[in-house]
């Protein structure tokens, strides 16, 4: 193993947590949330052994993993829905009652509110309050660091004009 | 941009900080997960890591005798082969013994060897469960002899060979009213009421379903019972009962996730069938599932020509598997003998020859996690007064030094 490189472990315990709640702003239901992170981490411990630390920082290594598996996510949900929707006729789901009792979330409405963004201003948020810096939420939405801030800094105005008008 | 907008975003960002730093997900996830990891890594990267604790284990020791290090090394590294080529885990993962067309993992999670710590012993209930109450005994006709509960002594006649290092254990968490309610919804049922005793009453269009938690003497697990509330009509299915019962599960997404053996009995044109629970243990093959009188048991359709009139089986719960190391069928043999006192201690006592053993899994009850534990069914009959008695004893196969009782 590298000397430069932590234990997965190590990885793990000190990310778990930070990509949960990544993945928890970006889907409807805690549900799909754990089920998204154990993805996750599936995939980032069958691919640590190529893990480089000299090329990415661990953490933009990991979330680039979660944001691939959360729009995997929402490419098969959509699929799924889709045919759901034909076959029952039914409306989607909107909520998780049984899911939301369980975990710890103390801002649900404002990560509710998050979820509904366009999806670049929805992952710069989250990307950047789950710890990444500018130029790592950058290298993941495939833009440069000052075009990450001000994609953020859009987001938070929107953010803060959706929470507005829920309120008004 | 004016100032009190700048402290509204300003507000909203700190907001966002703590709304990112406090969500997580439920107790226990993180390390539910990392188990999960655990058991899915490859089978070279275990052994590998059973190579460097051994080589770190043997520097820290002192000065050893060669010859008990090598001694030492063949012990270990024959363990290591068996635990880390997935064979010594819970069965499901490479091993997952399947019937009847039944490829579902019969454990959800794998937890590290003895992870649930000592295990209180099965035991087999002197008085015949209450077989009615759920009804998925296997049915009393393939049964030669009535069950004998009384005192007797005991001699061994068969061979069994039971060379077995390890057998997986199975857990289950009891369930909630809450998870009873989402499998009941899973059926399109909705609560009606919640009967003493049991989890709670569900009613669809067609089916009253009656949900109950794990029952502690006679043990038995969390339970769903079925029964039509109209004349249900018959299916149009080729085949025996057995076929009739199983497709009629898969309608309504009840057919078991775990291998079995069907069984059925037919009088009339009424059948009841029997999917025969079984676990899966590595190296030896499927093991029944049996209750506290020692009769195999699982799921039961009952049938009138092709048309269900009930069905009753174990909820579908998660199950954690960890390894735990058994006793040989030496051993079985001789704890088997040494259970009953010898036949000069208690002359009036009816001498029975046990003939055949079985390793099977049994259910023990444990408050809020309940165990399905694997165990030697030894069995024999005897004749007194002219009437023929079936005689089972359970012995544990856990190694005592695992074993809490």
């Amino acid at each position: 193993m590298l000397a430069d490189r932590p234990q997965f472990e190590d990885l793990y315990r000190a990310y778990m947590g930070r990509i949960y709640a990544y993945v928890r702003a970006q889907v409807p239901s805690s549900a799909d949330a754990e089920d998204i992170t154990a993805q996750v981490f599936m995939n980032a411990y069958q691919a640590y052994a190529r893990f480089e630390a000299r090329n990415t920082t661990p953490a933009a290594w990991l979330f680039r993993i979660a944001r691939n598996a959360t729009l995997d996510h929402f490419r098969a949900h959509g699929r799924r829905e889709r045919l759901r929707r034909t076959i029952e006729h039914q409306p989607v789901a909107e909520t998780d009652p049984s899911g939301m009792a369980e975990e710890r979330i103390q801002y649900r409405a404002l990560l509710a509110r998050v979820a509904q963004l366009p999806e670049r201003q929805r992952d710069a948020i989250s990307l950047r309050h789950s710890g990444l810096s500018f130029e790592e939420v950058g290298v993941l939405l495939k833009c440069s660091e000052d075009a990450a801030k001000m994609l953020y800094h859009r987001a938070v105005k929107a953010l803060k004009e959706a929470v507005a008008m829920e309120g008004a | 941009m004016s100032d009190s907008e700048d402290l509204e975003l300003e507000a909203l960002q700190r907001q966002l900080d703590d709304a990112f730093e406090t969500t997580r997900p439920r107790p226990g996830f993180e390390d539910e997960l990392w188990t999960r990891m655990q058991a899915q890594r490859p089978a070279g990267s275990r052994l590998r890591d059973a190579w460097l604790g051994l080589i770190q284990g043997i520097r820290e020791v002192p000065a050893v005798p060669m010859a008990a290090v090598a001694a030492l090394l063949v012990v270990i590294i024959g363990a290591g082969l068996f635990a880390y080529s997935g064979l010594g885990r819970g069965a499901g993962s490479t091993a997952t013994s399947l019937s009847a067309g039944q490829n579902g993992p019969q454990s959800d999670h794998f937890a590290p060897a003895g992870a649930f710590g000592r295990l209180p012993g099965p035991v087999l209930n002197p008085v015949s469960p209450d077989k009615s109450a759920v009804g998925t005994t296997a049915p009393s006709a393939a049964a030669p002899g009535a069950a004998y509960s009384g005192a007797v002594t005991l001699t061994w006649k068969g061979t069994f060979t039971l060379t077995l290092p390890a057998a997986p254990v199975f857990r289950y968490q009891e369930p909630s009213t809450n998870v009873a309610d989402q499998f009941a919804t899973s059926l399109g049922a909705i609560l009606h009421t919640r009967p003493a005793g049991y989890l709670g009453s569900y009613d669809t269009t067609d089916f009253n379903v009656l949900l109950r938690g794990t029952v502690q003497s006679p043990a038995h697990e969390p339970s769903f019972s079925i029964l039509p509330i109209k004349p249900i009509a018959p299916i149009e299915v080729a085949g025996g009962p057995a076929d009739v019962a199983v497709v009629i599960l898969a309608q309504h997404s009840l057919a078991p996730m775990w291998p079995y053996t069907p069984q059925a009995v037919i009088a009339g044109d009424k059948s009841t069938v029997m999917l025969l629970r079984q676990f899966a243990v590595p190296g030896y093959g499927n093991s029944y599932l049996v209750d506290s009188a020692g009769d195999r048991y699982g799921m039961e359709v009952d049938l009138q020509g092709n048309a269900l009139i009930g069905a009753a089986g174990p909820l579908p719960l998660g199950l954690e598997s960890a390894s735990y190391p058994i006793i040989s069928g030496d051993e079985a043999v001789r704890s088997v003998l040494a259970s009953a006192p010898p036949a000069a201690a208690n002359p009036s006592a009816p001498v029975v020859t046990l003939t055949t053993a079985e390793l099977v899994y049994s259910l023990v009850v444990a408050g809020g996690h309940s165990f399905y534990e694997p165990a030697i069914l030894f069995s024999g009959t005897f004749t007194a007064n002219g009437k023929t008695y079936d005689k089972h004893i359970l012995v544990p196969a856990i190694d005592p030094s695992q074993r809490s009782s």
